[in-house]
């Protein structure tokens, strides 16, 4: 079998290179896990949306997640398309190299992707399939890239498999390509999904402030952008967590200097868009950034005003991962919202460090997953809403908490200015619907008060 | 606040606007960029026969496939067991991906745990794994049963599931009582259908086995007078209430054996109860007493079947899905025969209703050319509703292989029920297919109508069919699953939902002379 790179990966830090910064989770047995590495992996990778992505392996892998993500494009599709070898019994004892070589044709065949991006899982990491072999010579022989990524499940979670497709990134495509010479370079976006089109929302800032993006990697990405990234001037890491490392080794192999950065909150957005400039040493763009930042923040603080009143003093549980964790703190305090509890389970050292610095003395820290855990912080500190992920978000209804999904499944796009206006306003309203009243009366036959008046 | 007072545009709305439209154009120059006929040339290519051809010569890889695999429909299975918690031998993304995908279809929460294995696992078993699970998850969530099945990865390395269940209570991590379940799932055979069909076996042979209670079917005690009845794969949780609802008519006394419609339609009580419902354990070992047992899902639930008739040496009537009248009707009458009751005369009534409910909207169904997508006991079903409305399947794919029962393929019964009637000649039943050969039969030879799960919106959507959303996974709309699909209710519940599918599309392409006010 291929040595897989878990231990280089746990020895070093997940999100500094701070010695006592700890290693990524492993999950304990018998609880309720998260994704894994190939998850991760394909997560990162997926938003690449003119690349095919074949997953290597029996159905289970593409069979139960093939376009299941919010990743939006602006236009080719192709990484909708759910491709997979669907290994059968007889590969699993044959081997599947053929089929995956005979796939990887077809799809080179009819669809002519700029690439293919090939997943290996569990069992063909495990029966020891030459993938690289394989890609390597379809490849040269059909004249596209074959990119393989080594991210089978089992090497952990499914951070590590973003940052196993962060390898498969540096190693196979960042600077095998030169961008049109007339080309304005500026910032690479690392880590931003564009879930819910909140991509499309930061490029129009950067626009307006007249800063380039130079590649996405990977929301809404097309392959070619990325092939030229170590043109880019500056990189800013929207998710510290899952491609900081990518980040680094850019600095040291093309010297792009990076920052870790949120849209997540107008100060964070502010935040971000002063660092971009000023990494970029060009005063006159951040003339611009201040310009345009003080603009929006002044209409925004406008707009937000009857919001702010319904929504002071309002207490929250979070619990998201990554850059999330901290940024999205930083947004719920502009709007007044308390935030009461915090999970730190996806979080690293300089997370925890960053939401300390945010939230108050008595804000529980939630280490560990499970939705009781959750649920029970919101009951022992009253808060009035949990923002969380899809997974947990229909244990809150069955208690009859008011919700916000904020993770991966979330339909509605939050970042910068406007989407702190949207977060105000999604706030709002799950806090202000009248079901919750409903819910929390019993039938009328029940109880001697009359319903609906709680 | 009521009121969109201050126009904040969601996603939908928002990027639509002139700014972001600009935004997509500038994106193109990193698109391989080819000439709009080029575009063209290569979209009507992939809807020529030609195409079409090499589409179906295809082997080796699978586009948009329409299966889940073995473990998914196991945890299905252990969920229909009063708190009984599934338990996933394997690494921990598949877990995580069978939780999200059923809790997607239902809207409702999946407690199901993983052993979570890694690479130490991967190369000296995942025997700790297990037993570390074991211990952790009965501490954790209380269940009163686990349910083990494996992943491919569990599988390929060789975990011995039984040995290893032995070593924790050897261990003391679980008391010898205490009681597991498990089954081997491993991905690459089979589908979900397979697994559920694994999980319930495992589950059943399991309990009766260590019970100790001999079998005598039809014994005359309580249980002796019981049906028992399993509904399968089961996506719809208001087919397990339609069915008590028959089955209370009767009159008659019965165990369902695998009930999950508790987890997946429990009350919001304002506490989360993780366990909902399910068969009761101790009516496990007692049902291998009832009179005969009646099966819904004859090709899903293959070996169960075989371990019923056989080692219960009970009656076995095996059926597929109920769906229409005439599904309906052999429904009743293996009832009837079963338990020696007479078809009671709500039910009798409630045909007669239906029926005119048929005849009512049988207008717009006849001769409307349908595709048909799902798992082999549903198409059977589906294929006799449309036959009997007029309505005429062309293309029917089923992605999760030709299962036989007794001896008959899915094909050659779904081959011999469309030929037998006059609205059946034109179809043609296809095997092991996946969505994207769908979207080449749906170009190339157009119908009025798809039925199948959401997976098949996106050739739909490129055919330009409407979609009638039946079976599972159904992720993009809400409360499907609620409503039953068999029965006679069930009947009208399908029937409204194609007869109002087909009169939107008349309203939505009709301005002129057309657009009627009755119809
Ligand atoms: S854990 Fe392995 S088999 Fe399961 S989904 Fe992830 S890669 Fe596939």
């Amino acid at each position: 079998m291929d040595p897989l790179r878990q231990d280089e990966f746990d020895s070093q830090a997940c999100g500094s290179m701070a010695p006592k910064a700890k290693p990524c989770p492993r999950p304990k047995p018998g609880e309720a896990a998260g994704g894994c590495s190939f998850d991760g992996a394909q997560i990162t990778l997926l938003p690449i949306m003119d690349a095919a992505h074949l997953v290597h392996g029996p159905i289970a892998c593409a069979g139960n997640s093939w376009e299941s993500r919010g990743t939006l494009s602006s236009g080719p599709s192709l990484s909708q398309y759910g491709f997979a070898t669907d290994l059968t019994d007889s590969d699993i004892i044959f081997g599947g190299e053929k089929k995956l070589k005979d796939s990887i044709d077809y799809i080179a065949g009819r669809f002519a992707p700029p690439a293919i991006f090939v997943y290996s899982t569990c069992v063909t990491a495990l029966i020891g399939e030459d993938m690289d072999a394989v890609c390597k010579e379809a490849a040269d022989r059909i004249g596209i890239p074959v990119i393989p990524v080594n991210s089978p499940g089992f090497v952990g979670s499914k951070n590590l498999g973003n940052r196993l497709a962060g390898d498969a990134l540096l190693q196979y495509v960042i600077g095998t390509g030169e961008p049109e010479p007339e080309t304005d370079l500026g910032v690479n976006l690392i880590g931003e999904y564009n879930i819910a089109g909140e991509m499309w929302d930061i490029e129009k800032l950067m626009n307006s402030a007249g800063i380039a993006v130079t590649s996405r990697i990977t929301g809404d990405a097309r392959y070619k952008e990325i092939t030229w990234a170590h043109r880019a001037r500056v990189n800013m890491v929207v998710c510290s967590r899952a491609l900081l490392g990518l980040a680094r080794e850019m600095e040291s192999r093309y010297g792009i200097p990076y920052f870790e950065g949120s849209f997540y909150g107008a100060k964070e957005t502010t935040y971000s868009l002063r660092q971009m400039a000023y990494l970029m040493n060009d005063r006159e763009m951040e003339r611009r950034v201040d310009r345009l930042t003080e603009r929006e923040e002044a209409r925004l603080s406008q707009e937000l005003r009857p919001y702010r009143k319904l929504l002071r003093g309002k207490r929250a549980v979070l619990y998201t991962g990554g850059v999330k964790s901290w940024s999205v703190i930083s947004a719920l305090k502009e709007l007044g919202v308390q935030v009461v509890g915090v999970g730190t389970n996806k979080s690293t050292e300089d997370d925890v460090r960053r939401i300390a610095d945010r939230v108050g003395d008595d804000t529980e820290y939630i280490p560990e997953g499970g939705a009781s855990r959750i649920i029970k912080t919101v009951r022992e500190r009253k808060a009035d809403i949990m923002i969380a992920g899809g997974r947990n978000m229909y244990v809150a209804m069955k208690e009859q908490i008011p919700f916000i999904d904020i993770n991966q499944e979330r339909h509605k796009a939050y970042a910068g200015y406007e989407g702190l206006l949207r977060l105000a306003k999604e706030l709002t309203y799950s806090l202000a619907n009248p079901i919750w009243k409903l819910a929390a009366s019993p039938a009328p036959w029940d109880k001697e008060a009359p319903p609906y008046d709680r | 606040m009521s009121r969109d007072e201050l126009n904040i545009k969601d996603n939908t709305s928002l990027f639509k606007e002139e700014r972001y439209v600009q935004q997509r154009e500038n994106k193109k120059q990193f698109e391989a960029p080819c000439s709009e006929q080029e575009t063209a040339e290569a979209l009507a290519y992939s809807k020529s026969a030609e195409y079409m051809e090499k589409n179906f010569s295809r082997q080796n890889v699978v586009i948009n496939p329409h299966k889940a695999c073995q473990p998914l429909g196991s945890v299905m299975a252990a969920l229909g067991f009063e708190k009984t918690l599934p338990f996933v031998h394997g690494s921990q993304g598949c877990n995580a991906y069978f939780r999200s995908h059923l809790s997607r279809h239902f809207k409702e929460p999946t407690p199901s745990v993983s052993t979570s294995m890694t690479e130490d696992a991967a190369v000296f078993g995942g025997m700790n794994n297990l037993i570390d699970g074991l211990e952790n998850s009965v501490a954790l969530y209380k269940p009163e049963m686990v349910a083990i099945c494996t992943t491919c990865m569990a599988e390929v390395i060789g975990d011995d599931l039984n040995s290893f269940i032995g070593n924790a209570r050897i261990k003391g991590v679980i008391s010898e009582e205490y009681p597991v379940a498990y089954c081997n799932t491993p991905s690459f055979v089979g589908s979900h259908i397979t697994g559920y069909d694994a999980m319930i076996k495992g589950i059943l042979s399991y309990l009766y086995t260590r019970s100790g209670i001999e079998s005598k079917p039809g014994s005359g005690e309580e249980s002796g007078e019981k049906l028992n009845v399993m509904l399968g794969f089961e996506p719809y949780t208001g087919n397990f209430a339609e069915l008590r609802k028959i089955l209370g008519a009767f009159d008659t006394k019965y165990t369902i054996l695998g009930d999950h419609s508790g987890n997946y339609d429990s009350p919001a009580t304002g506490e989360y109860e993780y366990y909902y419902g399910g068969t009761k354990l101790a009516d496990v070992p007692q049902a291998a007493n009832a009179l005969a047992t009646l099966s819904l899902q004859k090709y899903t639930l293959k070996k169960t079947q075989e371990y019923i008739s056989g080692t219960w040496n009970q009656q076995l009537a095996a059926l597929s899905t109920p769906l229409g009248i005439k599904g309906t009707d052999t429904l009743l009458a293996t009832i009837s025969e079963l338990t020696g009751l007479p078809v009671p005369a709500t039910l009798t009534e409630e045909r007669g209703r239906v029926v005119d409910a048929l005849m009512d909207s049988h207008p717009y169904l006849h001769g409307k050319r349908v595709a048909l997508v799902g798992d082999p006991d549903l198409l059977i079903g589906l294929i006799g509703f449309c036959l009997e409305t007029g309505m005429e399947p062309v293309h029917i794919i089923c992605s999760n292989g030709d299962v036989d029962f007794n001896e008959v393929k899915f094909k050659d019964e779904a081959e011999a029920l469309l030929a037998a009637s006059p609205y059946g000649t034109e179809a043609t039943v296809h095997v092991g297919k996946d969505l994207w050969h769908m979207r080449s039969l749906l170009l190339n030879d157009k119908v009025d109508l798809a039925i199948g799960s959401s997976h098949l919106k996106f050739a739909a959507k490129d055919a330009e069919v409407p979609l009638v959303r039946v079976g599972f996974p159904i992720f993009d709309r809400h409360h499907m699953h609620r409503y039953p699909i068999i029965g006679y209710q069930g009947t009208l519940n399908l029937l409204s939902l194609i007869v109002n599918t087909i009169l939107q599309q008349l309203d939505d392409h009709n301005s002129g002379f057309n657009f009627e006010l009755v119809r």
